[in-house]
């Protein structure tokens, strides 16, 4: 059996005497309110210490209008005792209760009106009417009729009844521990080592503790710090760079044709900006549009400065990892960026106009297509994603190009991530003499599968409650 | 994405085996089936492989892959006899012509879409949506050779496809779907291109319409391809294509004669690629026997040239094949991506956080030990939250997007503070107190860095708590600071703080101004602050 309170046993001991009371007279008896005994009485009724008896007993209650009827009597009934024989209707019609006291009579069939004077009808009397208001019963229908006038209003009132069970009876019998109870322990108490003497208050463990929340990182903060710390592990480096790009970095160094889709005004947000090329730009254009000194044919064509100029924001973290790469040029480099990414893209809830966009390469002297596959198995695989596949896939700066994929209990396989050899039409112009692995993914496809979001925006437009009731530890399975 | 509808039975003709065995092996040509149906599979091909858009040209790949067919498939071209002129006045308007002529069609509903839709995707995915590349196909019992391209006045009129009545030129770019779709590649020339028979008559106004007249109906048996651009490699690979992908299917091509040259030839090129180099990007132990093994199964013509080398013979209608690596994919995936062995790079190499995400974290752990919950806004917002609803003056260098998709997106955010009142907005119906912190990315002129912010909300939150908190967060991020009064409007004034380091502001403390609650909607006091991470003794410099 749960412990006692100090109430509760109060409320057993004055009820050994009482043995059975209502709530007002324990009350009384106690120095509490009526409210708290009851509120005891339940807690010791759970323990099958008492019983309590529920009585409701509908009442009748006079309303302000009503109270001051019950004084005065009802209007009708004052407006009769005035009549007497000869009274004028221009009479009645100064009394106070003229207004609702005159159509009452009427109605009742108490009063005639006779040319100018008004006349009682023959026995008449508003005793019934008197005495439903005095003694209002229900089923009477003056009663009734009263209550739909708003004189009367019924009003429920609860009676509890308390008695002492036997298994109650026999607990104070045994004897109660009545010293007034400690709550939250003082200073002086700890030191003085008074507490011995205390009777500490047992609290409940059943009950739910009332909400605390703990300030945290973001849920989609924790997924993005796992996947860094994964490549941190495995040695790679990490960048950072400027959400604004210029074109340069973001396409032409990257091989991206000038005339491509990508590159147009509804695809990439661009800015009035401009910047100054980086100095060696030519080798990019010469490669642009003859395959400068490789085995490459170019786009032919045009390239033109000025486009390559201007500023966006960028479309993808490799305008970062391109440019360490540029100044980077002894091998080994093994390097990843994380960072937002920006696509001029209808906002809904499966795209985003930007996102994280998570993006490694790895250049070293013999780095095959084969080690790109085993970087990607890897990193999936410290994800929690145990089976991973790769298929052809094409992107502009890559070949030979992939996909990568996983599979997800419950959903299949599951396109992650693309990847490829940077082409050489991308690295010769830099001075990169040997092969270049890179690698990008979306970072928020994860975080919607894993946090089991339904709309994306909620990653940047969060409900609080949801940030405070996503766990930090989350128990994955799968990846998930 | 192209997606490309391939119809069981016809691809199975063609393939010659079953559609069970395509669709399974389809996807490691690289593709995406996007939909199996009863009769017909929809398959979504990557850009780079245009020859990949019609079923003929999947079935031809797929023989290879599959071993039925291997080798470089060839295609006879015999001179039709036809001459095209070409007017010299087109140099700067729309130079290159590309022409063939495709005898014995035998078209039904279907094929006639299938040619439709590879056309609509070569324009797509070659044509730059026309400008680089249009395509159109004639009847050509209908109209008398020679042809010419010209550059013709504005104002001459001609009946356009699915009209019936003549129309100028002008009329045409302004009235017919495809003329105001496509108005913007020539409105601006003073004579517009025209293909015209020995007649006169009207073929074609490249790149918008063709004439009714010689419409393709389920009767047409012979063809004329005419095809003009701006790109000479693009024009003749959008020829290459539609003329093999008709030869698949069983038309004869003929060469028509444009300036004492035949065209096309549909002859592959010619590369002499290193076995070594092969080997070595793709990991993978390669002879020249194997490697020109892999090769053919892609239909490329290949055989080996001496210890090291394998002579290839590109297809016509490969569009992607611009360096030596293209085609290393090529044997990768012949090969097999899944057979590739894939493991991690052996050389040694040590891991190093950013100093700038390492500052964060940091920054982070003072603001979650302060019981602040970390949210994460976009970084595209717009003035009236950044600025108005702050009462503050424009951030200088602020930036704005050129062509925004909602007036909710225009500028970078230039500060986080504002992003933060905006989510106590969003949270209004939820339990206070609220305290959000934010640490991440702001641009100013083209620079970005990094700022730190925090709000905390609820009915007892004023100046004390804001001053309590930002000094506990500077403290931990070892920030020697100065606090001076501030005149930022955004705050009340008398309860906030500059936030100075080394005699420059780096941030703001203090309690939100009523106005700026109001702007907001926001009901209780806010305590905020807000600080440039570059504050931090030693951040590297970007």
């Amino acid at each position: 059996m749960a412990e006692l309170t100090q109430n509760e046993k109060r409320l057993l001991a004055t009820l050994e005497k009482e043995k059975k009371a209502d709530a007002p007279h324990l009350a009384g008896l106690m120095g509490a309110t009526p409210e708290a005994v009851v509120q005891w009485a339940h807690l010791a009724e759970d323990k099958g210490l008492v019983a309590v008896d529920r009585i409701v007993v509908k009442e009748f209650v006079y309303t302000d209008e009503g109270k001051e009827y019950a004084k005065n009597g009802l209007p009708e009934t004052q407006l009769f005792r005035f009549i007497l024989p000869g009274t004028m209707l221009s009479d009645l019609q100064k009394h106070e209760a003229f207004r609702i006291g005159f159509g009452q009579l009427r109605k009742k069939g108490l009063i005639r009106v006779e040319g100018t004077s008004v006349v009682k009808v023959a026995g008449a009397s508003t005793d019934i009417d008197e005495s439903a208001l005095r003694n209002p019963a229900e089923g009477n229908p003056s009663t009734k009729e009263l209550l739909k006038r708003g004189i009367l209003e019924e009003c429920e009132t609860v009676r509890n009844v308390i008695a002492i069970t036997p298994s109650g009876l026999a607990l104070v019998i045994k004897g109660l521990d009545l010293r007034e109870e400690t709550g939250t322990l003082t200073r002086e108490q700890i030191i003085s080592g008074e507490w011995k003497n205390l009777n500490l208050r047992k609290y409940d463990v059943s009950k739910l503790p009332k909400k605390a929340y703990p300030g945290k990182i973001h849920p989609y903060q924790r997924i993005i710090a796992e996947m860094r710390q994964i490549l941190l592990e495995m040695g790679f480096e990490e960048l950072y760079g400027g959400i604004v790009q210029q074109s340069f970095w973001n396409f032409d160094a990257l091989f991206q044709p000038q005339d491509h889709p990508a590159r147009e005004m509804q695809d990439t947000f661009y800015l009035k900006e401009t910047l100054p090329l980086p100095e060696g730009y030519e080798k990019v254009k010469a490669m642009h549009i003859s395959g400068g000194e490789t085995s490459s044919t170019g786009w032919g064509g045009m390239w033109r400065e000025e486009k390559a100029e201007q500023c966006v924001l960028r479309t993808h973290t490799t305008s970062v990892s391109i440019q360490h790469l540029a100044q980077n040029l002894k091998p080994p480099v093994k390097a990843f960026c994380v960072g937002r990414v920006y696509r001029r893209e209808t906002i809904d809830t499966t795209h985003l106009a930007e996102f994280e966009q998570l993006e490694g390469i790895v250049m070293d002297e013999n780095v095959t297509f084969g080690n790109l596959l085993g970087i990607l198995r890897e990193f999936y695989n410290r994800m929690g994603f145990e089976s991973v596949r790769f298929k052809p896939s094409f992107y502009p700066y890559t070949e030979p190009s992939l996909d990568a994929e996983v599979y997800v209990e419950g959903i299949g396989w599951i396109e992650m991530g693309g990847a490829g050899v940077f082409r050489e039409e991308v690295t010769a112009p830099l001075g990169v003499q040997y092969p270049v692995l890179a690698w990008g993914l979306g970072v928020s496809r994860i975080a919607m599968l894993r946090l089991g979001l339904k709309d994306l925006r909620l990653l940047h437009k969060s409900d609080v409650a949801f940030l405070r009731e996503t766990p930090s530890l989350r128990h994955s399975k799968g990846g998930l | 994405m192209a997606v490309i509808t391939l119809p069981y039975k016809y691809l199975e003709r063609l393939t010659r085996t079953d559609k069970k065995t395509i669709l399974e092996k389809v996807p490691l040509i690289g593709s995406d089936v996007e939909r199996v149906e009863e009769d017909h599979a929809d398959v979504e091909f990557f850009p780079d492989r245009p020859d990949l858009f019609s079923p003929e040209g999947v079935a031809r790949a797929m023989r290879g892959y599959l071993g039925i067919e291997t080798g470089l498939p060839t295609y006879p071209v015999k001179p039709s006899g036809i001459k095209f002129t070409v007017d010299p006045q087109l140099a700067t308007i729309r130079p290159v012509l590309g022409v063939a002529v495709i005898r014995g069609v035998s078209f039904d509903d279907e094929s006639i879409q299938s040619i439709m839709s590879l056309q609509e995707s070569l324009h797509w995915a070659v044509g730059r949506g026309r400008s680089k590349v249009a395509i159109g196909i004639h009847d050509m019992d209908t109209v008398k050779p020679p042809f010419h391209y010209i550059a013709s006045r504005r104002s001459r009129g001609f009946i356009p496809l699915d009209f019936s009545e003549k129309m100028t030129m002008d009329e045409i770019l302004e009235k017919h779907p495809k003329g105001r779709d496509y108005a913007k590649i020539v409105k601006d020339f003073p004579l517009f291109p025209l293909i015209v028979d020995d007649d006169d008559h009207v073929l074609s106004f490249p790149p918008i319409i063709n004439g009714e007249r010689t419409r393709v109906t389920i009767d047409t048996k012979n063809i004329l391809l005419d095809t003009t651009g701006t790109d000479p490699r693009a024009v003749s690979v959008a020829v290459n294509i539609i003329c093999t992908a008709m030869a698949e299917a069983g038309a004869s091509i003929e060469s028509v004669e444009i300036g004492g040259i035949q065209t096309p030839t549909l002859a592959p090129s010619e590369r002499v690629l290193s076995v070594s180099e092969c080997s070595r990007i793709l990991g993978v132990s390669l002879t020249p026997a194997s490697m020109a093994g892999y090769l053919q199964r892609m239909r490329f013509g290949a055989e080996p040239s001496g210890p090291e080398k394998v002579r290839v013979q590109v297809p016509c209608y490969r569009a992607d094949i611009m360096h030596d690596w293209d085609i290393f994919e090529d044997v990768a995936i012949a090969y097999g991506y899944d057979k590739l062995e894939s493991q991690p790079p052996k050389t040694y190499t040590v891991g190093k956080p950013h100093p700038v995400q390492v500052n964060a974290a940091l920054a982070r752990e003072a603001f979650t030990g302060l019981g602040y919950l970390e949210v994460m806004p976009f970084t595209l917002t717009n003035e009236d939250v950044l600025y108005t609803r702050m009462q503050r003056e424009e951030t200088k260098g602020v930036l704005r997007v050129m062509h925004p998709i909602s007036i909710e997106n225009t500028v970078v955010r230039t500060e986080l503070l504002p992003l933060l009142l905006e989510f106590l907005t969003l949270n209004r119906h939820r339990e206070l107190p609220q305290n959000l912190f934010s640490v991440g990315d702001v641009v100013l002129d083209c620079h970005t860095h990094q700022q730190a912010a925090g709000v905390s909300t609820h009915p007892d939150a004023d100046f004390s708590e804001a001053y309590a908190s930002a000094d506990a967060v500077l403290h931990e991020l070892s920030i020697d600071y100065l606090v001076k009064e501030s005149a930022d409007p955004a705050f009340i004034d008398g309860r906030r703080g500059d936030i100075i380091v080394a005699g420059k502001k780096v941030g703001v403390f203090g309690e939100i101004h009523p106005a700026v609650l109001n702007a907001f909607e926001l009901e209780h006091p806010v305590a905020a602050f807000e600080f440039d991470l570059r504050a931090v003794p030693g951040y590297p410099a970007l």
